[in-house]
């Protein structure tokens, strides 16, 4: 694969509660390569939409990015001035949001918010602007007339590829997809996503695809991410993760996802639930659940670490060099 | 979008018809005979024939339908009776006093909208800080006063100590003023009477623009127009408040409805000629005609302010209305 589109470096982002500091999301380190998809999988709540946000620097009081680096192409985000943000948002980076339905100003056309984006970063006619996102429209299979249309006027599959080519309107390197076909019936959603993989090839973007969805993202993912509880667990080809995964938490995860191939394979839940993120002391923040933990587990915090090349995993069992089987 | 409109019309004259014959039909309904009301304590000195003479003389000895239909006519050609109390058409009456009601209580509405917008996206937009703190406790404070306490307190103050503003009254009757003279005349009047309207009716606005701001805010194409890189500014004015307006527009076409109602505890204090004190004064002489004809104009108003928020709303909010072109 080619050069690094995007790189987080110990991103750290906490939210103040009443109850004292959140941390949702905590050291967290990936890359994303030229052309690549990354599948970033997680539970509700472990900090993958954080993630996200934290990228575009969208997160507000009370919530705060205390530490970390982003890179996008060499170009430090975290530290940037607002000014250079806002050039940077949309013509180099952008969000299909979660939840398409609300991400739609009801007021206003959608070929007019596609427009704004356009109009915004680039010195294009509204002419130009009106024609590209006609051009736009068509390709994620919208008629080009519809570009008059308000939100309340399609169907929660068509919002979607309107934020589709929302997204695409100013012909970014790397797009996050954050959650964006949850709420959609199984139909659209396999539609949604092989169309955005058919733009991806054609325009060779980077992708962040965020989901809970583990099925539908190795369908697609070149490499997967797997959080819990805030901390980036696993890193690794989607190969990797199906085949060789190991980390507990990725194990139990692919356990508990159910095989249209074999089906006589059995479903086993992960028991417990998980840690409250509020101040929350040092330790694998999966040690509650792990079937394998030990006296280490509860004291100290592992770290991601490269278990063989390009494969990380943050667990002391890859260290200690237990065996990852299950005695039950 | 026609057929909408069509619609719309229909069933407003379906009301408006409901509403005319109910009040037709409510003081036929009631007890007692019309004489006494018409001719006073003298109807027991009088012959049958004279009673006779007046119950035709106001067409009472029509039957029920031809009561009716002359009742719808002369609603039609604007004639609503005649006040005993007053002595006067009732028509001149509310020709004399609906133009100050509608200047007070108009420019009140108007005034009182603005501020309590503006206000209220203010506090939503600092939503935590001591700005929406302060401005919250403030607007607060002025809901929670009575009007006409506080118009007797800024009559006190400005006109009785300082003597800034007149007591009473909506322009210096006996002065014979013309031109900008009497502009300036009646503005002195009114500043007064004004300021105390848009005191007690600023914090409904504010209250409600401040929630929906808030709202709207939390939205996420908020968060998606920041993410495209729309400049603060623009996404408060273009993304923002033009949804959160969508509540108060609503609330202002309703009381643009009882706007000619009158605000009539704050007339009564200070005075002022307009409709709400016309009705106070027909209660509290029992002048029936005039208060059957107050509560039609009201009730017209309503049902004109309606339609006429039902023929705009498709303009402020796409969703409404259906779809305009294709």
């Amino acid at each position: 694969m080619g050069k690094t589109v995007l790189s987080v470096e110990n991103l750290s982002t906490f939210y103040k509660t009443d109850k004292g500091i959140s941390r949702a999301v905590e050291n967290v380190s990936f890359t994303v390569e030229e052309g690549e998809i990354l599948g970033l999988i997680g539970e509700s709540g472990c900090g993958k939409s954080t993630v996200a946000q934290s990228i575009l620097r969208l997160i507000e009081y009370p919530g705060k990015v205390v530490k970390g680096k982003v890179f996008l192409h060499e170009k430090e985000l975290i530290s940037a001035s607002e000014a250079d943000l806002y050039d940077i948002r949309w013509s180099e980076i952008s969000v299909i949001p979660q939840s398409a339905m609300n991400a739609l100003n009801p007021v206003h056309r959608i070929g007019e918010q596609i427009m704004e984006a356009i109009l915004i970063h680039e010195h294009v006619s509204k002419k130009e602007a009106l024609d590209r996102t006609k051009v736009l429209l068509e390709l994620v299979g919208i008629d080009r007339e519809r570009w008059k249309s308000y939100p309340h006027e399609f169907s929660g599959g068509m919002k979607q590829r309107v934020a589709i080519a929302m997204a695409l309107a100013c012909y970014p390197k790397m797009i996050i997809s954050d959650e964006s076909t949850t709420g959609l019936d199984v139909l659209t959603q396999s539609q949604v996503i092989a169309l955005l993989k058919d733009l991806q090839r054609k325009m060779n973007l980077s992708i962040i695809l965020i989901s809970h969805d583990l099925p539908m993202v190795t369908s697609i993912s070149d490499k997967i991410a797997i959080m819990y509880a805030g901390k980036l667990v696993e890193w690794a080809s989607t190969d990797d993760i199906l085949h060789d995964a190991r980390h507990p938490y990725s194990r139990a995860l692919l356990d508990a996802t159910p095989d249209l191939i074999n089906r006589d394979k059995k479903i086993v839940s992960i028991p417990g639930t998980v840690p409250n993120l509020v101040n929350i002391k040092s330790c694998c923040r999966f040690h509650t659940r792990c079937p394998f933990a030990f006296e280490r587990c509860k004291v100290e915090e592992p770290e991601l670490k490269e278990v063989k090349p390009g494969h990380f995993a943050a667990c002391f069992l890859e260290e200690e060099n237990h065996e990852l089987t299950y005695t039950s | 979008m026609l057929k909408f409109y069509v619609g719309k019309f229909l069933q407003y004259f379906l009301v408006i018809v409901l509403m005319l014959t109910l009040n037709f039909l409510l003081p036929r309904l009631m007890p007692g005979n019309p004489l006494v009301f018409l001719a006073g304590e003298d109807v027991g000195f009088m012959t049958s024939e004279e009673k006779n003479e007046i119950l035709d003389k106001h067409g009472l000895n029509d039957s029920i339908p031809q009561q009716y239909i002359s009742y719808i006519k002369n609603i039609v050609t604007g004639d609503f009776g005649y006040s005993y109390q007053q002595k006067r058409s009732i028509a001149d009456l509310l020709k004399e006093r609906m133009p100050w009601t509608l200047l007070l209580a108009g420019l009140g509405l108007v005034i009182s909208t603005i501020i309590g917008v503006m206000f209220g996206a203010l506090s939503a937009w600092r939503r935590g800080s001591s700005t929406d703190a302060n401005l919250l406790t403030m607007f607060m404070f002025l809901s929670a006063m009575p009007s006409f306490w506080i118009g007797m307190i800024l009559v006190s103050i400005f006109s009785a100590q300082l003597g800034l503003f007149p007591v009473f009254g909506a322009e210096s009757g006996w002065s014979n003023l013309t031109g900008m003279d009497r502009f300036f005349d009646i503005l002195r009047h009114l500043v007064l009477p004004l300021t105390t309207l848009v005191l007690i009716s600023v914090t409904n606005t504010f209250m409600i623009m401040r929630y929906s701001m808030l709202n709207v805010l939390g939205e996420d194409y908020i968060m998606m127009a920041k993410a495209k890189g729309v400049r603060d500014r623009v996404i408060k004015y273009k993304h923002a408040m033009r949804n959160a307006l969508l509540p108060v527009a609503t609330v202002f076409m309703l009381s643009l409805g009882f706007m000619l109602g009158g605000a009539t505890v704050i007339e009564t204090v200070f005075a002022y000629p307009g409709v709400g004190r016309l009705m106070f004064e027909s209660v509290v002489s029992r002048d029936y005609p005039l208060i059957q004809a107050t509560f039609l104009i009201i009730t017209f108003s309503v049902v004109i302010a309606n339609l006429l928020a039902d023929i705009l709303y498709p303009f402020i909010d796409p969703k409404v209305g259906g779809q305009r072109e294709k």
